[in-house]
């Protein structure tokens, strides 16, 4: 769900421009330090921001019948953690502007606020809490995954209340209609991100375990004394 | 073919060869006019010229513009819908100015994403990425930008094939196949992007690669006469709306 190019008045649009810029430009210091330390590192951001952009490019089935798209932001956080995701997320969203019309050039601020800066956080504080809990990676990737997705929604509404209060309850009320609208997609696309999380990890953990233990999602296997020749 | 219809009808756009800051100095303009004057009769004429120019001039097919329209359509519907009604004790009602209201949200968004849409369809990403580095945004993160740009539709079409054979074995019958599908399908394309990153990287690192991944870009040369036209066509929009406002 992003905000369509024009919806956001000039003013609003500024300012979540300049909420948003000194995540984004943490990102970018974050990505600048990382290529010059390790210069073959531009290929796998890249692969990351293509693969965030492909995933949301996945039709999620809908227990309504219907289709949706995963935001893609939940897992990026989790494999590349938020301050990566806040840069790559911001060039997705251009591209999603330029190459599917999703979004807009001016909202691309307040889109950035949303998807790439809130969602990433919220969905890696939400993995790092559940793990430190004491669960597992699959639990913790689910309630990450969701909430990265929850709280992108949220903050959109709270940006569209905030741009359109209502006439006669304020922004509260403003808050709840948009909460109330986006609902009926967001929060079962939220659930359904967050097993899409599960299952993509699942894999993974077989598929693609050292990428996973080199990212430090999960601890190195000990080689057995004497081990096999 | 690259599988996105709006980077297909970039790469055949009629503008394709005119220069990159020429197209963006006139979408940007009519991005911002669209924004910043009244909705009529401002974004009615931002909006008239992006479809003109779009059809006309630059020869983007109807139906490409019309498809890539629909998105940002539904989702101004339902939020302008829901921004003009009001919530009080007594339920849900229409705002004392609800259809002006929606008409100028309606408006100012669909003539922003027209103009935005005439630059994405004459504008290959590629074209438009040199410019970033033009803006003193760091070349490692136009780097990376590039790289996004260039195995998007390798993993798209991955994703494409994958799906289509997990759909010819039943992948997709149940709800249940269906998340598991879906999930499978991510893992695959997700291995497959760090196994292509992973051989490009030996590929350019076989070649000698120690600084950045640098292309020498395309020139195309600007035109005074495009460029007079867009600042004529832009001052004629903002002085037809503060006479007609």
């Amino acid at each position: 769900m992003h905000i369509a190019e024009g919806f956001l008045p000039a003013e609003h649009a500024l300012g979540w421009t300049i909420a948003a810029a000194p995540f984004v430009v943490h990102g970018a210091r974050a990505v600048v330090k990382e290529v010059r330390e390790n210069p073959e590192s531009t290929l796998l951001l890249g692969a990351a921001g293509a693969f965030t952009f492909v995933l949301s490019a996945i039709k999620l089935p809908s227990v309504t019948g219907s289709s949706s798209h995963p935001t893609g932001t939940g897992p990026g956080a989790i494999l590349f953690r938020p301050p990566v995701m806040a840069l790559l997320g911001t060039v997705v969203l251009l591209f999603q502007a330029l190459l599917l019309a999703h979004g807009g050039l001016t909202t691309l601020g307040a889109n950035a606020f949303a998807f790439a800066v809130v969602g990433p956080w919220a969905g890696y504080a939400a993995y790092r809490l559940t793990r430190g809990a004491g669960a597992g990676l699959l639990p913790a990737v689910f309630a990450g995954v969701a909430l990265a997705d929850l709280a992108t929604y949220v903050t959109t509404s709270l940006q569209l209340a905030l741009a359109f209060p209502d006439a006669e309850s304020g922004l509260a009320g403003a808050l709840l209609k948009f909460l109330g609208v986006f609902a009926v997609t967001q929060v079962p696309l939220a659930i359904g991100e967050g097993l899409l999380g599960v299952l993509l990890f699942r894999v993974l953990t077989v598929n693609a375990r050292p990428e996973l233990e080199r990212l430090g999602l999960l601890k190195p296997v000990p080689v057995a004394a004497g081990g096999a020749a | 073919m690259t599988g996105l219809a709006v980077d297909d009808a970039a790469w055949a756009s009629a503008w394709r060869r005119r220069a990159p800051g020429d197209k963006l100095l006139l979408c940007g303009g009519l991005v911002v006019t669209a924004l910043v004057l009244p909705a009529w009769p401002g974004s009615v004429l931002v909006g008239v010229v992006a479809v003109g120019l779009a059809l006309g001039p630059a020869r983007v097919p109807a139906r490409t513009f019309a498809r890539a329209v629909r998105w940002p359509l539904v989702f101004v519907a339902v939020g302008a819908l829901t921004a003009v009604v009001t919530v009080d004790g007594g339920g849900p009602g229409w705002a004392p100015d609800a259809a002006a209201r929606a008409g100028s949200l309606v408006g100012h968004a669909l003539a922003g994403s027209a103009a935005v849409l005439l630059l994405a369809t004459t504008t290959p990403m590629s074209d438009l990425l040199p410019a970033l580095r033009r803006a003193r945004v760091p070349a490692a993160v136009v780097e990376v930008a590039s790289v996004v740009y260039r195995l998007l539709f390798v993993l798209l079409d991955s994703l494409h094939t994958v799906r289509e054979a997990q759909a010819a074995r039943m992948g997709y019958s149940s709800l249940r196949r269906s998340y598991r599908s879906c999930g499978a399908l991510a893992a695959a394309v997700l291995v497959r992007s760090w196994d292509r990153a992973r051989r490009m990287q030996d590929g350019l690192a076989g070649r000698g690669l120690e600084t950045g991944l640098r292309v020498l870009p395309e020139t195309l040369p600007s035109s005074a006469a495009f460029l007079a036209a867009a600042g004529a066509g832009i001052a004629g929009i903002v002085a037809a709306s503060l006479v007609l406002a």
